[in-house]
């Protein structure tokens, strides 16, 4: 295309998504201190465990659904890489309509008036919105899939995808350990 | 991938109607419009009165702000493609290339100086509200209050523009040309960055039609949750600049790591190219910060959280650590640019090798690595314990040694040197002069006792002006005058430049040297009064204000007409060896005609190595 000499496209942008994935790990860090100096290791008695079990559950099994997916797209299977996709993107429905029950029993037992109440719906609501966005991107992956644009060329959108899909999960194990375990 | 790299045969949008801006603030008043409709939709199914100012405006801005982007031309360029559709090139000639979403880092570059100069003025003039105010003891023109709202207005435009002029113009326009590369890593992001700057400045205007906010920049609480709705337009800000930022900084470190001509090595990497990359590994960490703080404002404010309000179980000290805990390092962000400049100019204009070369990079390492763990020695006056308030003491102290690095890298450049005393040179000089004062009135501030004294009072105000204006804004004039020719094609007359250059170093001296003088005799910044005895000099700091302020007419002239009418600057008016120098001014859409190739030391001058860099093949065509 040019006369520079300059790296692949897909070296490029995956240094480029691992700075951006640091920056948004520091978020997380930031987010998870406040818990610790706000309220200790208090924790509610009303806080439902075995549910934030069964939301790591969910977002483990997601993070293995897209894995399926993006293997089937690297043998060029489209149907098996739409199969994925739509797997996670129902899981991750799934794991935010069961926050949002959460969310709403919480209100009662601990609301947001209380410190340990601000800083739960702070930090998963943080991540809620990450994971909603990592939705829309799979839900981008979908379509395009759909129209047969994710070829050898394109075969980069599907691992970022995925790799932020999966940095989304990984956060979710540190969120439930520190909210849920500590 | 369509990224129009190559120009030809790509469709292109954008070349007629009106400009992409005009479509994107359209777009942004709708999307802002559905999403209070949608608010109030969902408030009335739960049961709450449809409207309330704040909820609407967050969840507004969101949707807003997406139909910002699409307008001003992501929908062609970018979010066709998220459909699988293709996109297409936003190219058109002339003026109108800088009013969408165009993808060259050049015209990126130059979007962001024009813009941040004029923010710049505008806060500079809300400057000379403040000074008219402090003129004479008790009521002059706006009182207490409105007097809080200008200086809160002031410093965080004025925040924005230190963290944000100097790479964003130079960064974007110079590094890359610098490492020999044809555009930025990724294009569109770097139009992203730039076009997250509008709705900014929409938000810091709308702000003032809803009693503007009154906390300073620093936007502490519990103040902050409890006062005006203008305090929510400034974290929405804050949070837009923040992203802004960490969408940036991605793209300089990728650039730079990744980017750089055959034969750039570490050591053959120029130094403002060097301050460029730490500065972007800082806002790329701790700029999520900033936004976690500021979400817990807004949360506290619109949920009634329990953060910031003791009565709750609140610690209103926690937004301190998390506010600083970014803010300091953009104290670095905000200088450490402007170090680049300087020592990228002090070679060309002394004719002399840059001297300690490694140490200064191991001064800025050092710099940006210690701006980390000292956030609390801007709380010096909480209750975060004495052994805690020590050792915060000594790292900010430490941070001296690395300063001290850069500054003797600096000194020992002009030592001896034959110096050309052009305008962009005594901007660099003047820099080494006004550090040094910020440097030295520092040290006091770090000093537990002595800060628990000078607290809140214009030591504060004058030492933070002479780093952040007297080295900050120094540099962006610096390095105005150093890449104008290079950006235009045209020189800047060096007439007026002097005119411009002489009255902005007396008149920011004479305005902020005093005030180390008010501030030990105990007059309180952010407060519209003071005790008579310190009136004359009050009225002699504001008479230098104003002949400070003056001084940018004679910017803006020069500016406004060397641009259309100046000599002609030809590729290399300065003689330097950096390889922005070794192409056209401006340079051609790829940037060099032909392929870089760097040989040997940037700042060799008056020594018989190699030259820097050469470009092979110059034809236009494949070298």
């Amino acid at each position: 295309m040019t006369a520079h000499a300059h790296p692949g496209y897909r070296e490029l942008h995956r240094y480029g998504l691992w700075l951006f994935i640091a920056s948004e790990a520091f978020l997380f860090a930031v987010l998870l201190a406040v818990r610790f100096f706000f309220t200790g290791l208090d924790r509610p008695e009303a806080l439902n465990v075995p549910l934030g079990v069964v939301l790591t559950i969910i977002l483990l099994a997601s993070s293995y659904t897209l894995h399926r997916g993006e293997k089937a797209a690297e043998v060029g299977d489209q149907a098996g890489l739409r199969l994925g996709l739509l797997l996670t993107m129902g899981l991750g429905v799934v794991f935010l309509v069961i926050v949002g029950f959460e969310w709403a029993a919480g209100f009662v037992e601990f609301p947001a008036s209380t410190p340990y109440g601000a800083v739960f719906y702070l930090i998963t609501g943080a991540h809620a919105l990450h994971l909603l966005s990592g939705l829309l991107v799979l839900a981008s992956l979908y379509i395009q899939a759909g129209r047969g644009v994710l070829d050898e060329g394109n075969r980069w959108k599907v691992e970022a995808g995925a790799l932020y899909w999966h940095f989304v999960d990984v956060i979710w194990l540190s969120v439930f350990t520190t909210l849920y375990l500590l | 991938m369509a990224t129009t790299i190559s120009g030809t045969g790509t469709p292109t949008i954008g070349s007629r109607g009106l400009p992409f801006a005009f479509r994107g603030l359209l777009w942004g008043a709708i999307g802002f419009l559905a999403g209070a409709l949608l608010t109030a939709g969902v408030r009335v199914l739960l049961g709450y009165p449809a409207f309330a100012l704040e909820p609407v405006v967050v969840i507004g801005y969101v949707f807003g702000l997406s139909g910002w982007f699409l307008g001003v031309g992501v929908w062609e360029t970018w979010a066709r493609g998220w459909l699988g559709r293709e996109t297409v090139a936003y190219k058109p000639d002339g003026w109108r290339r800088y009013f969408g979403f165009h993808q060259d880092h050049k015209v990126i570059g130059i979007q962001y100086g024009v813009t941040f100069i004029a923010l710049f003025l505008i806060a500079g003039l809300l400057a000379m509200f403040m000074r008219a105010e402090l003129m004479e003891t008790g009521r002059t023109i706006f009182g207490p209050a409105g007097y809080n709202r200008v200086m809160s207005l002031h410093g965080l435009m004025m925040v924005l523009v230190a963290v944000t002029a100097v790479p964003g113009a130079f960064g974007n326009y110079v590094m890359p040309l610098q490492i020999g590369a044809e555009d930025m890593a990724f294009p569109r992001l770097n139009a992203l960055s730039y076009w997250f700057w509008p709705p900014v400045a929409i938000l810091l205007l709308a702000s003032q039609f809803v009693g503007g906010w009154d906390t300073g920049w620093t936007g502490y609480v519990p103040l902050a949750v409890v006062n005006r709705p203008g305090q929510l337009f400034y974290a929405l800000a804050f949070i837009t600049a923040g992203l802004s930022s960490v969408v940036a900084a991605v793209n300089f470190v990728t650039t730079v790591v990744k980017m750089r001509a055959p034969g750039m090595t570490w050591r053959r990497v120029p130094i403002f190219t060097w301050a460029i990359l730490f500065t972007g590994i800082l806002s790329l960490l701790f700029t999520q910060a900033v936004a976690v703080a500021l979400a817990m404002t807004i949360f506290d404010r619109i949920v009634g959280g329990a953060f910031f309000d003791p009565v709750l179980g609140g610690l209103p000290v926690l937004y301190q650590h998390i506010f600083w805990f970014y803010s300091h390092p953009a104290v670095y962000v905000m200088v450490l640019p402007s170090l680049g400049v300087l020592l990228e100019i002090l070679p060309v204009f002394s004719r002399k090798p840059l001297f300690g070369y490694k140490w200064a990079v191991g001064g800025i390492i050092g710099i940006s690595a210690l701006s980390a763990v000292v956030w609390a020695h801007h709380m010096f006056t909480t209750d975060i314990g004495v052994t805690t308030k020590i050792g915060f003491m000594l790292t900010t102290e430490a941070i001296s040694v690395p300063t001290g690095l850069v500054f003797l890298s600096a000194v020992g450049t002009i030592w001896r040197g034959k110096l050309w005393l052009k305008t962009p040179m005594l901007f660099a000089l003047a820099i080494v002069f006004n550090f040094l004062i910020g440097g030295v009135t520092g040290v006091f501030l770090s000093d537990v006792p002595a800060d628990v004294q000078l607290q809140d009072t214009f030591w504060v105000v004058a030492h933070f002006h002479y780093t952040i204006v007297g080295a900050g804004i120094f540099g962006l004039f610096a390095g105005i005058y150093y890449w104008f020719p290079k950006m235009t094609g045209r020189m800047l007359d060096e007439r007026l430049g002097k005119i411009h250059f002489w009255m902005m170093f007396l008149g920011f001296n004479l305005t902020f040297l005093p005030m180390f003088w008010l501030g030990l005799n105990g007059m309180n910044r952010r407060i519209a009064d003071y005790q008579p005895s310190l009136e004359g000099v009050n009225t002699f700091v504001s008479l230098a204000g104003f002949f400070l302020g003056a001084s940018f007419l004679f910017f803006i002239w020069n500016a406004v007409v060397s641009w259309r009418r100046g000599a002609p600057a030809g590729d290399n008016p300065w003689g330097a060896r950096t390889l922005e120098w070794l192409t056209t001014s401006p340079p051609p859409e790829l940037n060099f005609d032909g392929e870089p190739e760097v040989t040997g030391d940037p700042y060799g001058y008056g020594t018989d190595g190699p030259a820097h860099a050469i470009v092979r093949g110059e034809t236009g065509g494949e070298g």
